[in-house]
């Protein structure tokens, strides 16, 4: 198995990805529903994206957690994974794909111009902690991404455009309500990262907690949706208010998950 | 993380009096949910403070952590929602109890770190520790022995597995043996010792002193390989003498190589060079330098490994915790959405 086999693979699959971005996107412009279009797209987009990912696996013998390629490689995949559930599971919120797809396009870019390297697995990564730490913290980051896709919904709907394009969708206290279960979900998740993050670091470096800049950044990340979620109760915040704080969420785990790698000398921090 | 608000909040159970009494007014102070905001701010506040000093300053977390203990506590006191919700009382108490079982393990915690030759036992010494001011210290009464160990290294030097066979007594009086090493500590009386990325070479010797005592048998450890590849050298000071002797370990051999996978051993062929003073000699095993007070006898070369010892008998306790919470929270949620359709108007 080669690596232009792997790559060929990717690059069709982010051609799909594309495509469905596209139409998803002028979907909401012209105010038309391509979302079977969109769907199979996205669908097909994610087999190639799978089998692109099994065969770098089969051929380094380890899964896509150790290089900023990996790392991207494997978030733009579970990202979209969780968000076609979304997308297939809640019709309701499909016109959400011209908010998410930009966003993930940003990422892809950045994939494509990443050197798909090999990394050296470090012997701190042998453990099935890593997996499931790895595995929660795409489920948060997922959860989060479907809200920041309604968010965006809500805050596009100030403008005259966006209350034109999205007039089919449900109002925006309900679309608020969904975006706080996937904001609640997210902390769930995170709190789950955070805990077996902490198991995997007791035995990997001989403590639970150090306070390094992804360890930092992730408690400031989790910090920031207690603030959100309790905010949204405590001051009955406008749907508007609880979508920006969506997208400040976002934001700093983004940079946490992105861009602490970049600043971190610790043997923890993300991409090796 | 919800219903602590709302209309319920400013009356919260509290007993009805025209009057309110100063403890159920400083209780409704120390529970408001907008206090939790502004804590929970506090905390973020203090975590950047602490990132961005250059000196250890995570005792400013002591603050907000406290108030955010003293908010949750007068929250479950007085909030009657509490008694309506289990799922919500149950994650507000694990919270607490992870406040209070971080203090407990701040307080309590040891963290060092300690070097041993092949065949040498652990003392009860640490090289460097920090330790709370309730730590109430049992290493000494610990012992294990490095058996010696293996670590495999991909090319371009990058470590792999450390594999690191030590032995115990257990209180049976039975010894006992394991593999220690990358994700598996060996755990004695709840201080976890690990192997580290330092290790490295360590000659041998007996020291037999002019003035008649018992001859002396120590290791040097030269500092860490591959880390300091170049400067295999020390100097140290012999056992009851202020003669400082300058210890040198020569090979020609690569034992790491760069270019295929390889494993951390000794080199088949080595010397040790020994200065004094003006004098320096050349040794094999085996060999002996006499010097002003006494004979120096080279022994051989042996590796020795770097632990990190922690101590923290919170660990289990603040994992339970955090599950509690986690699933409390999980269960909370579950209870709230499952309850109405997120489609449906209140």
């Amino acid at each position: 198995m080669t690596l232009e086999l792997e790559l060929q693979t990717l690059w069709t699959a982010l051609v799909l990805y594309v495509l469905a971005g596209v139409a998803a996107i002028f979907g909401v412009a012209l105010q038309r529903k391509p979302e079977r279009t969109v769907l199979a797209l996205l669908v097909f987009g994610l087999v190639l994206h799978t089998a692109s990912i099994s065969l770098r696996w089969d051929r380094l013998g380890h899964g896509p957690y150790i290089t900023m390629y990996e790392i991207l490689l494997s978030n733009v995949w579970s990202l979209l994974a969780i968000y076609v559930l979304a997308y297939w599971r809640i019709p309701a919120i499909r016109a959400t794909a011209a908010v998410v797809m930009p966003i993930l396009f940003v990422m892809m870019g950045w994939l494509l111009m990443t050197s798909p390297y090999e990394g050296h697995l470090p012997a701190t990564y042998h453990t099935v902690w890593l997996f499931i730490h790895i595995g929660f913290g795409k489920l948060f980051l997922g959860s989060v991404l479907v809200a920041v896709g309604i968010s965006g919904i809500i805050l596009l709907r100030g403008s005259r455009y966006g209350g034109e394009r999205f007039v089919s969708l449900p109002d925006n206290s309900r679309l608020d309500e969904l975006s706080f279960r996937f904001m609640a979900m997210g902390i769930i998740f995170e709190t789950l990262m955070l805990i077996v993050g902490a198991i995997w670091a007791q035995d990997a470096w001989g403590r639970y907690w150090a306070w390094d800049p992804l360890e930092t950044w992730s408690f400031l990340t989790w910090l920031c949706l207690a603030f959100a979620l309790h905010a949204r109760v405590a001051y009955k915040v406008t749907p508007q208010v609880g979508a920006l704080m969506v997208l400040a969420v976002f934001a700093l785990a983004f940079l946490t998950f992105f861009g602490v790698p970049f600043i971190s000398t610790s043997p923890h921090k993300g991409a090796v | 993380m919800t219903p602590r608000s709302g209309p319920g909040i400013e009356d919260r159970g509290l007993p009805q009096s025209s009057v309110p009494s100063p403890h159920s007014s400083i209780l409704k102070f120390f529970a408001s949910l907008k206090l939790t905001l502004l804590i929970l701010a506090a905390l973020g506040a203090a975590i950047m403070f602490a990132y961005l000093s250059e000196t250890p300053t995570t005792w400013v977390l002591a603050g907000p952590l406290t108030a955010f203990a003293l908010n949750l506590s007068a929250a479950v006191a007085t909030n009657p929602v509490f008694r309506r919700q289990t799922a919500l009382l149950v994650f507000h108490l694990a919270l607490i109890a992870i406040i209070l079982l971080i203090a407990a393990g701040r307080l309590t915690y040891l963290k060092g770190q300690l070097e041993l030759a092949e065949g040498e036992v652990f003392d009860g010494q640490l090289m460097q520790e920090e330790s709370g001011p309730w730590h109430q210290r049992q290493l000494e009464t610990l012992r294990f022995s490095n058996d010696g160990f293996t670590i495999d290294y991909a090319k371009g030097i990058r470590r792999g597995n450390t594999r690191n066979q030590v032995s115990w007594v257990a209180p049976n009086g039975q010894i006992q043996w394991a593999v220690i090493g990358d994700q598996v500590p060996l755990v004695l009386d709840g201080y976890r010792f690990y192997t580290s990325h330092n290790k490295g070479f360590a000659p041998a010797f007996t020291w037999h002193p002019n003035s008649g005592g018992l001859p002396v048998l120590g290791t040097v450890h030269l500092p860490a390989y591959p880390l300091h590849e170049y400067k295999q050298a020390i100097e140290w000071t012999l056992p009851g003498s202020k003669t400082p002797l300058w210890v040198m370990l020569q090979f020609d051999e690569v034992i790491l190589d760069p270019a295929k996978p390889s494993e951390f051993r000794l080199p088949a062929k080595h010397q040790i060079v020994v200065r004094a003073g003006e004098e320096r000699r050349e040794l094999k095993p085996g060999e002996a330098v006499r010097l002003a007070e006494g004979v120096l006898v080279y022994n051989g070369l042996r590796s020795w490994m770097g632990y990190t010892v922690f101590y923290d008998f919170t660990l289990p306790w603040l994992l339970a915790a955090c599950v509690l919470a986690v699933l409390s929270l999980a269960w909370h949620f579950w209870n709230k959405f499952s309850a109405k359709p997120w489609n449906k108007a209140a």
